[in-house]
């Protein structure tokens, strides 16, 4: 049987549980709704002006442990064909090579090296990696020469520009942070903008 | 009464969620080197991998390669290429996933080639043992104390073996006269497998 006591107990603790729910349950409404829009919205955006220096091919950039030697960009247009649709793509010509003192590693660059600053506010495009010898995720090996290369970006249909600029970021060698507190051991990563390289264009059309 | 209503509950998995995206932002790979055993062996010499075995059976300097034979292309190189061809017996236990390398007393670290696809010794099914190839870009000036270097992928931290394995290239001078006499071509054989004795 139930006591008294055990009941009035019962009782007290719904009321507190009851008292202020409403209010505690709009605040999280409120919390949840604002969430929602500002990630819709685009998320939490600072914009700062270009905090790095803006460069104009032919240059050469180090950046992390690659070297960047620009050299051109085209723009290649790809007529709409009967069963496929239309596409534009741009292509920067650089040199790479490895520099990493560091763990003197052969490598590969990753696509998010290089971007292709659209501006207006956009989201710049990633490329998707280095392309030599018709092999794409080329290896690099430290200490031989720089390849030729390019590096290829998606773009509208109707991409249209006189001049690209490219971001290019570099890697740091660095160990994780102590809040993790994961390893001590240093590694590449956290991908930082290092300078901005302007390249005039031309532009391709692509045989059927 | 009720003292876990819908709201307490959503409010917990909140949380959990929470808890689970901190996560992503830790670093990728963790490895630890208190928790590797290195087995060192020779060129030649079959070593035991957990209850499997692996010999490298054959090391060249060579000038360009062919990915495979009905591939017309030869792959060049500013510096020299070196192929290793090896021999993996699979026992019972799984011998997990690996990555492999050179490594050079001057503190280079080769990988495999983009061309070669498979980074990795790949382990047949047990009771079968398996040949294939590795064809590696290295700079000619850091070749001396050619090492490959098999490293078991780790998830957890639980006690991993990798195998270190001598080139023979023990001098300056020998590797200069290997690269010196490197072949112009080598064409990458096909994998093989057979039952293992």
């Amino acid at each position: 049987m139930e006591s008294l006591d055990d009941v009035i107990d019962a009782m007290i603790a719904d009321r507190v549980i009851h008292r202020h729910r409403r209010k505690w349950l709009i605040a999280l409404a409120v919390v949840v709704v604002l969430a929602v829009v500002i990630w819709l919205t685009g998320g939490w955006k600072e914009h700062k002006g270009r905090s790095v220096p803006t460069l104009t091919a032919p240059v050469t950039v180090e950046a992390g442990r690659f070297e960047f030697g620009f050299t051109s960009a085209k723009i290649i247009r790809k007529p709409k064909g009967e069963y496929s649709k239309a596409e534009t793509r741009l292509e920067v010509y650089l040199d790479i090579k490895n520099i990493d003192d560091e763990e003197q590693t052969s490598t590969y660059m990753s696509g998010g090296l290089l971007k292709l600053v659209v501006g207006g506010g956009e989201d710049p495009i990633d490329s998707n990696g280095a392309t030599c010898h018709d092999e794409l995720g080329y290896v690099f090996v430290y200490g031989l020469p720089s390849e030729s290369c390019s590096a290829k970006f998606e773009v509208p249909v109707d991409f249209d520009a006189k001049e690209v600029e490219i971001g290019v970021m570099g890697e740091q060698y660095d160990a994780a942070s102590e809040l993790t507190g994961a390893t001590d051991d240093k590694y590449w990563g956290a991908e930082t903008a290092i300078s901005v390289v302007r390249l005039p264009t031309t532009i391709e059309t692509e045989e059927k | 009464m009720k003292l876990y209503r819908p709201a307490t509950v959503v409010i917990g998995v909140i949380f959990v969620l929470l808890g689970g995206l901190t996560r992503l932002g830790e670093p990728e790979q963790v490895f630890d080197k208190q928790d590797r055993v290195v087995t060192s062996g020779t060129i030649g010499e079959e070593l035991e991998y957990g209850d499997s075995k692996l010999t490298i059976t054959r090391m060249r300097f060579v000038k360009s390669f062919q990915a495979d034979e009905s591939d017309d292309k030869m792959v060049q190189t500013k510096g020299i290429f070196v192929a290793i061809e090896y021999d993996a017996v699979r026992g019972g236990k799984d011998p997990g996933t690996n990555s492999v390398m050179l490594r050079a007393d001057g503190g280079s670290v080769y990988e495999p080639v983009t061309e070669v696809i498979g980074d990795s010794v790949s382990f047949p099914e047990p009771g079968f043992a398996q040949t294939g190839a590795f064809v590696f870009e290295v700079n000619p000036a850091d070749v001396t104390g050619l090492t490959f270097y098999l490293k078991r992928t780790q998830f957890f931290n639980s006690l991993a073996q990798d195998l270190s394995i001598d080139l023979a290239v023990p001098s300056e001078e020998i590797a200069q006269r290997s690269i010196d006499g490197a072949a112009d071509e080598y064409v990458m054989p096909d994998e093989t497998t057979r039952v293992a004795e």
